[in-house]
């Protein structure tokens, strides 16, 4: 199994991503995040309330994917006007990436599910 | 879910706000003394002034113990029950210091309702009447502010 810090190592390597975190799947806390890639001095970090909100939104769609009889979701991408926020559960924790538009997400969500299978 | 009561004005909306966001399912903001300033999901006065009375008690003991631990007070605390949770914290506006306990439930999450709450900080510094009476010790008459807090919450004894 990786560790936390080579999943969030692994994952922030990836093209077009912004912030790689492992997120308490219960508590919605980061346990392990990367820099924000392009960050400016002085601007406010995202990475504790979009984590926080990332494992909560999560949670939900795990329900509404069971109430579906869908079974449990096996990846979940937020597609917004800036970007995209995907989120990958794996056993206690959910890992979460800010995505670039323009970023290759069939890579993203490759490397973040083989990251997750690893790491349940 | 019921409005939270409140016994200054200005702090209705922040709390409620604060209630539905992070979908507490019952809270208390007060005054370090001990006095209550508002409520959402309790219906007995006797709750409230238990949970002030413990609140006001643990704060003291947290900040102390921080001291001795840390070099500083402790902000925040945070209880996991089997169940159900509690999220404890230190707010202020102007020179004047609250305090908040929240329960929640795996409805929520402690990253959710800490985010929320920054956010309910930010409101009661925005909104603090400029008229606020500045901040003031306890009086050593806490069994009388407690009540009469509480009769601002439930109305006064008899007719609650």
């Amino acid at each position: 199994m990786k560790g936390v810090s080579q999943v969030v190592a692994t994952l922030s390597r990836v093209p077009g991503v912004v912030a790689a975190m492992v997120v308490g799947a219960s508590d919605g806390l980061i346990i392990e995040a990367s820099e924000v890639v392009g960050l400016s001095p002085g601007a406010t970090d995202m990475r504790k309330p979009t984590a926080a909100l990332a494992a909560y939104l999560y949670s939900k769609t795990t329900r509404a994917s069971d109430a579906a009889r869908l079974g449990t979701p096996a990846f979940m991408r937020l597609e917004a006007e800036k970007g995209h926020l995907c989120v990958v559960g794996a056993s206690d924790v959910v890992l979460v990436t800010i995505v670039t538009p323009g970023a290759n997400l069939g890579r993203v969500r490759i490397d973040m599910m083989n990251a997750a299978r690893e790491n349940a | 879910m019921t409005n939270p009561t409140v016994a200054e004005e200005w702090v209705a909306a922040p709390l409620k706000r604060l209630m539905e966001d992070a979908r507490l399912l019952s809270g208390v903001l007060l005054y370090p003394s001990g006095r209550a300033v508002g409520q959402f999901g309790f219906s007995n006065a006797a709750d409230v002034m238990s949970i002030c009375a413990l609140t006001s008690a643990i704060n003291a003991s947290a900040r102390e113990l921080g001291r001795q631990l840390d070099g500083k007070p402790f902000y925040e605390m945070h209880h996991a029950g089997a169940e159900r949770q509690v999220f404890m914290a230190r707010a202020s506006a102007g020179a004047q210091e609250f305090l908040f306990v929240g329960v929640f439930d795996r409805e929520s999450s402690l990253g959710v309702v800490a985010i929320y709450f920054a956010e309910f900080q930010k409101a009661l510094e925005k909104l603090l009447p400029e008229k606020q009476k500045p901040a003031v010790g306890p009086t050593g008459d806490f069994e009388g502010e407690l009540n009469r807090s509480l009769d601002a919450l439930f109305g006064p004894i008899g007719k609650r």
